[in-house]
């Protein structure tokens, strides 16, 4: 049984509103929009954990907020992976404690356990750990700077962070890294400018900056969602490659639930800053079980006229996350409503061993 | 006769380095009523290809040859006033990305209301009236036409586009990318949307997307474009039953299918080839697992397969 290299708990990032001057005055309650409230998963080593979610709905907050990149306002995430030596390790530990972020008893039980609270880290050892924990982006063409040129774009992780002995070392980096995302061979591409290589090739130098800091773990946001798809399984395969070669871990975010279908290992659904439902991938999309996910799979456009499926298309949009609805936040969109559903929020009901739901239909009490 | 005859169309854009060959010589033809899908890759030509139709090709755009006859009248010589009554009255467009087609500025009702005014005799009133109709129409409270664009959500701001694409009951319009930038759910809506719009209105439609499987929920007809050319053309059934080009078969099996086998979807290795010099005999060529030397040489033409089933590939024989 693989372990657990990531566990997230109670994750939450909230973004307070900003009130104008009236509204203090009338010292009303500070407002937040909750992008993130309350998420809990755990990936597994070399294991690709899914996100799948309406845009909105906080899924690249989550991702964002597991390397710090924002600040999470609750809750917690550990990390039991390559990172920091024995003695930052420890010496981040004494710290929290100290800041009385944690207590003694628990501080030693992870670093016993060689877990890393990676809330709770300082900022300098969180930029050290985040070596190994790094993002690749979305949009291809927007995330490369169109003035500097490959070789410099995928240097540049070298130069920041401190690391390579001298230019001829970081050159040799590069290159190799270059060669792992499949740009290939790597002196034909280093010298020249985003604009000159094709969607697909900026992707992979997308891919190249992350892996030139050996990652173990990778948070994959859209990676393929601009792409034309014909090329998209070419990136996907070259990422369940580079997982055999290098024993790397994804945290994958997308919205499309055919990529999800085929790529990932376990998927989580999430609607408005929560997951509604999580489990092994072929079991979630053969057998959903919580009302949002059966919406989603059925509108997914099926590639063939012949298939004519029932689409459960759901009205209206989705609320905003300043404005969460009580109970169940998906009840104003839900066709199976009950009256309980509009006051009390369900909790993960278990419905195999590895799959749960947090939906009052599949809970016991509901039915009672 | 057909709505819609483009034969040989030709549109070229003059560039720094030269001629860039964007549309190479496509024919098709669209009924009343009925909805032609246009798929490839980007930089296929095919939003050139509809530009094309409706004459709003960039400055260095031209359409270098070929007919555009629509309605009795060759769209391609059409300039002037005579064009501009066409526009938007017998063809409308709706713009890939809705959020930037909307003026800001300006309030959503008045944006539709001007192309009413300007091709029929009718006072504001009237205009206004017809606005809210075609609010109800597309699923938007009427009560929002003195809303600006910023206060709708992206999908509503879709269906404003959609309402204005029907402003003048045309009898054609031309999706770029209805759906590209929405959410699946929304994407759901839309083209249920335009859907019922085509049957109740007896629209014709030409939908332009990268994605077949949208097209394969929308449209009766298909087209694949393929570096300028139209590779293949027929029923959309026919298409995804019995494929015969060989990027046809590599783009269906391009798509994850979530309903049937869990594997990893095939890819087309390799880019489209530069069109400004494009490579003797079939575009396809450097990226097709079939390709011999005839197709380095020749150029294959587009020929009946099977009835009213066009591909054009050296490897496809005419089979009655």
């Amino acid at each position: 049984m693989p372990k657990d290299l990531l566990v997230v708990k109670d994750l939450q990032v909230w973004f307070p509103v900003r009130r104008g001057f009236v509204e203090s005055l009338a010292s009303k309650e500070q407002r937040f929009v909750k992008a993130v409230d309350g998420v809990s998963f755990n990936i597994k080593e070399r294991e690709i954990f899914c996100l799948v979610g309406e845009s909105g709905c906080g899924k690249t907050t989550t991702g964002k907020a597991i390397l710090r990149l924002v600040e999470p306002t609750g809750g917690n995430v550990k990390y039991a992976g390559p990172g920091l030596s024995k003695a930052l390790m420890s010496e981040a530990a004494n710290q929290a404690v100290q800041k009385k972020l944690t207590s003694v008893k628990d501080a030693q039980a992870d670093l016993a356990a060689g877990i890393i609270d990676v809330r709770k880290l300082r900022k300098d050892k969180m930029k050290k750990l985040r070596q190994k924990m790094q993002m690749i982006f979305q949009d291809p063409y927007e995330s490369l700077n169109p003035k500097q040129s490959i070789y410099d774009i995928v240097a540049e992780p070298l130069v920041v962070n401190n690391l390579g002995a001298n230019e001829a070392d970081r050159e040799k980096r590069v290159m190799k890294a270059l060669d792992d995302a499949g740009l290939r061979p790597p002196k034909d591409f280093m010298w020249r400018y985003p604009h000159e290589v094709s969607g697909g090739q900026r992707q992979r130098v997308g891919i190249a900056g992350a892996l030139v800091l050996d990652p173990a773990f990778l948070v994959a946001d859209e990676p393929v969602s601009m792409l034309d798809v014909s090329i998209r399984s070419e990136i996907l395969k070259l990422m369940l490659d580079l997982r055999e070669k290098k024993g790397l871990t994804y945290l994958f975010i997308t919205h499309d639930l055919g990529v999800a279908y085929v790529f990932s290992d376990r998927i989580g659904i999430m609607y408005l800053g929560k997951i509604v439902e999580l489990g092994p991938t072929e079991e979630v999309i053969k057998g959903p079980r919580h009302p949002y996910t059966k919406a989603l799979i059925s509108v997914v456009p099926k590639p063939d006229p012949r298939m004519k499926t029932e689409k459960i298309i759901l009205k209206g949009e989705r609320p905003d996350p300043a404005h969460i609805p009580p109970g169940c936040r998906f009840h104003p969109r839900c066709p199976y409503a009950m009256p309980v559903c509009k006051v009390k929020e369900p909790s993960p009901t278990f419905v195999s061993q590895e799959h749960w739901v947090s939906c009052w239909l599949e809970s016991g009490e509901a039915k009672k | 006769m057909a709505l819609l005859e483009v034969n040989d169309l030709r549109t070229y854009f003059k560039t720094q380095e030269g001629t860039l060959k964007a549309v190479d010589g496509i024919d098709f033809n669209l009924e009343k009523g009925q909805a032609m899908g246009l798929a490839g890759e980007s930089g296929c030509g095919k939003t050139t290809a509809a530009l094309s139709i409706m004459k709003l090709l960039p400055a260095n755009g031209y359409i270098a040859g070929g007919k555009i006859n629509f309605m009795g009248q060759d769209m391609a010589k059409v300039t002037g006033d005579k064009l501009r009554a066409i526009r938007w009255r017998d063809i409308s467009i709706i713009f890939q990305g809705a959020m930037n087609a909307l003026n800001p500025v300006k309030r959503v009702g008045d944006q539709i209301v001007e192309p009413i005014l300007l091709h029929e005799r009718v006072d504001e009133e009237v205009a206004l009236k017809r606005v809210k109709e075609l609010f109800e129409l597309v699923g938007i409270n009427p009560n929002r036409i003195r809303e600006y664009p910023h206060e709708f959500s992206g999908g509503m701001r879709q269906r404003v586009m959609i309402a204005m694409a029907l402003a003048c009951r045309p009898k054609l319009v031309i999706c770029d990318e209805p759906t590209t930038a929405l959410d699946v759910m929304i994407q759901a809506q839309i083209l249920q949307l335009l859907k019922n719009l085509q049957s109740e209105l007896e629209l014709a439609m030409i939908i332009i997307s990268h994605d077949l499987s949208v097209l394969a929920e929308t449209c009766e007809l298909l087209s694949i474009m393929y570096a300028g050319k139209i590779v293949e053309r027929s029923s959309a059934v026919e298409v995804f039953a019995n494929p015969q080009h060989p990027y046809t078969k590599g783009l269906i099996a391009a798509f994850p299918n979530i309903k049937g086998e869990r594997r990893m979807p095939a890819s087309i290795a390799g880019n489209p080839p530069n069109l400004i010099n494009p490579p003797k005999g079939c575009r396809f060529s450097d990226r097709c697992y079939m390709a011999q030397a005839i197709c380095k040489e020749k150029e294959p033409p587009l020929i009946e397969v099977l009835p009213a089933h066009f591909a054009a590939c050296h490897f496809v024989q005419p089979r009655r």
